[in-house]
């Protein structure tokens, strides 16, 4: 691996608030105890209603609104964490 | 083995034992119990007010040999009682197979429908899931075998289900959604249901979730051939049984002395050791008792569930072909929303379609002929491809006299304070039943069968 490569691997979730929240918020609608952060919301039973569940939690949590369409590109924890972080960072900037 | 098992008392039939009952309604509930004790050796009667058996469950032949649900309809795996009687009465399950997109017309009547891909309605999806959240966190609070012990009860048993809308729903979209969304699940109009009824039923049928889904849920499967076929199957059982069912004979009152129970029709009266009363709330309160009932079986308040079913019969499922799944929610009436129940056989093409709630109310008023053109117009805005119907069958569950309403009773501000605590409470040899008696997938067919079981075995050990 070169030095200018970006970790590959996503960093261990105790090092990333954002992912835990996010993490605990599939295990809580989806209630499953355990959830990976590359778990596909869908696979692991979610539905539309759902997730609309999970954007409710997401705005009231870190104040970002999110569409449906915009959570289907990647409906993982990392995914959301990652969408969430840019919406952050967009509105950060402004 | 033990001394008193051999003694000459236990050799004979204990005083207890129970040799002949009456039961009242030949529905799901009342079938069910009526087997499970005339299979057992009591002398069974069930007394029927209609002319059929199934109550709640009927069949429309929409072709020959191919049927429709006109009212319970739907299983899911969590209602494994049911299940096992489809099972012991050699009926098969088809799935609620639905594959396309789904139109929704959510703006003014005026307003294009929009196509979507799968079930969710094109609105603010933060503020759709603000309704479920809270929906889902008032569910979880309820206690579901006593609900009227749940936190807060009395302030959630006074308060109607528009009311609490009015002041937790601030985002228009899940204004407009909440009344569809209840009417769909629950055939309820929001300002006829208390907050705790509707959390309860929420809980009761196994989450928002489990209630609102086809596959993996309460929708996934019906029953091939036609739900009224279990009661049909399970009146055929009692027969063989050697039971009697006498229909067209509605029950005026029901008294008890010296322990037996007398029930009186218009037809003569049928003396048993025991009786089952397995009718809806509103019927069981306007039987007769003597001694009277402590607690009544429905309050001033106790609603009748707001539904009117819709069939539209066309020679093919012709929307399948276009992409579409013939799903559809609507804010506008009469169609509140549709689904394809064409049979497993593939043809012909059904559209069901649900008036619920206050709608329901208005349009069972209108003409007959103002009623099919104002369904199939709605339908054919919804589906342009449609052709016009080849049939048109109106289903009012709410003004069936032997009903008073469907999917089930709806509990109104007060109900389950003043109602719930008796509920299931034995009034001497009396037990009552129907799918309003079970805390556990309350006003479903599973509901049904499970207080039927509960209701026999009351009486098998009395």
């Amino acid at each position: 691996m070169s030095l200018d490569t970006p970790a590959a691997a996503p960093a261990p979730s105790d090092t990333d608030p954002l992912l835990d929240s996010l993490t605990a918020v599939f295990r809580r609608v989806l209630e499953l105890a355990e959830v990976p952060a590359d778990g596909n919301f869908f696979l692991l039973g979610g539905d539309s209603l759902v997730a609309t569940r999970v954007l409710s939690a997401v705005a009231r949590t870190h104040g970002v609104e999110l569409t449906f369409d915009e959570f289907l590109v990647d409906p993982t924890p990392a995914g959301l964490a990652a969408r969430v972080a840019a919406a952050t960072a967009v509105a950060g900037a402004r | 083995m033990s001394a008193a098992a051999l003694s000459p008392a236990s050799d004979s039939p204990s005083a207890g034992a129970l040799r002949s009952a009456v039961v009242v309604g030949a529905g799901l509930a009342g079938l069910t119990a009526a087997v499970e004790l005339a299979e057992r050796d009591v002398r069974v009667t069930v007394l029927e007010a209609r002319e059929r058996v199934g109550g709640r469950a009927r069949g429309i032949e929409v072709a020959p040999g191919r049927w429709v649900d006109a009212g319970a309809a739907y299983l899911g795996d969590r209602h494994t009682e049911l299940h096992a009687l489809l099972a012991a009465c050699d009926l098969k399950t088809a799935p609620t197979e639905m594959a396309g997109a789904a139109r929704f017309a959510l703006g003014s009547p005026e307003a294009p429908a929009a196509t979507v891909e799968g079930r969710f309605p094109p609105l603010n999806a933060v503020a759709l899931g603000d309704l479920f959240e809270q929906l889902e966190e008032l569910a979880a609070a309820v206690r579901p075998e006593a609900p009227w012990l749940t936190p807060d009860a009395e302030r959630l048993d006074a308060l109607t289900a528009a009311d609490w809308a009015q002041q937790q729903l601030p985002h228009p979209d899940a204004r407009l959604f909440f009344p569809l969304f209840l009417g769909e699940m629950m055939a309820a109009d929001p300002a006829k249901v208390s907050v705790l009824h509707m959390a309860f039923y929420l809980r009761s049928g196994g989450g928002l979730r489990y209630l609102n889904a086809f596959a993996g849920g309460a929708q996934q499967d019906r029953v091939a051939g036609g739900a009224h076929r279990l009661c049909e199957r399970l009146a055929r059982r009692l027969l063989a049984a050697g039971g009697v069912l006498r229909t067209a004979e509605p029950v005026l009152s029901v008294e008890q002395s010296d322990g037996e129970v007398t029930v009186r029709t218009p037809e003569g009266s049928y003396r048993a050791q025991a009786a089952v009363v397995a009718v809806p709330p509103l019927l069981a309160d306007a039987i007769e008792y003597r001694p009277g009932l402590p607690v009544r079986r429905a309050g001033a308040r106790t609603g009748r569930g707001c539904a009117v079913k819709l069939h539209l019969v066309f020679p093919e499922p012709v929307w399948r072909a276009h992409g579409l799944s013939g799903w559809s929610v609507n804010a506008a009436g009469p169609l509140l929303s549709t689904v394809d129940d064409t049979p497993p056989e593939g043809s012909p093409g059904v559209l069901t379609g649900f008036v619920t709630g206050a709608e329901a109310h208005r349009f069972a008023a209108l003409p007959p002929a103002e009623q099919r053109a104002a369904a199939v117009a709605q339908a054919r805005r919804l589906f342009p491809v449609l052709p016009e119907p080849v049939g048109f069958h109106v289903t009012d569950w709410v003004n069936e006299p032997w009903s008073r309403g469907c999917y089930a009773a709806l509990f109104g501000p007060g109900d389950w304070s003043a109602l719930g605590p008796a509920l299931t409470a034995p009034h001497g040899r009396v037990r009552f039943a129907g799918t309003e008696t079970s805390t556990e997938f309350f006003g479903l067919l599973e509901g049904a069968v499970r207080s039927g079981r509960r209701a026999a075995a009351e009486l098998l050990d009395l």
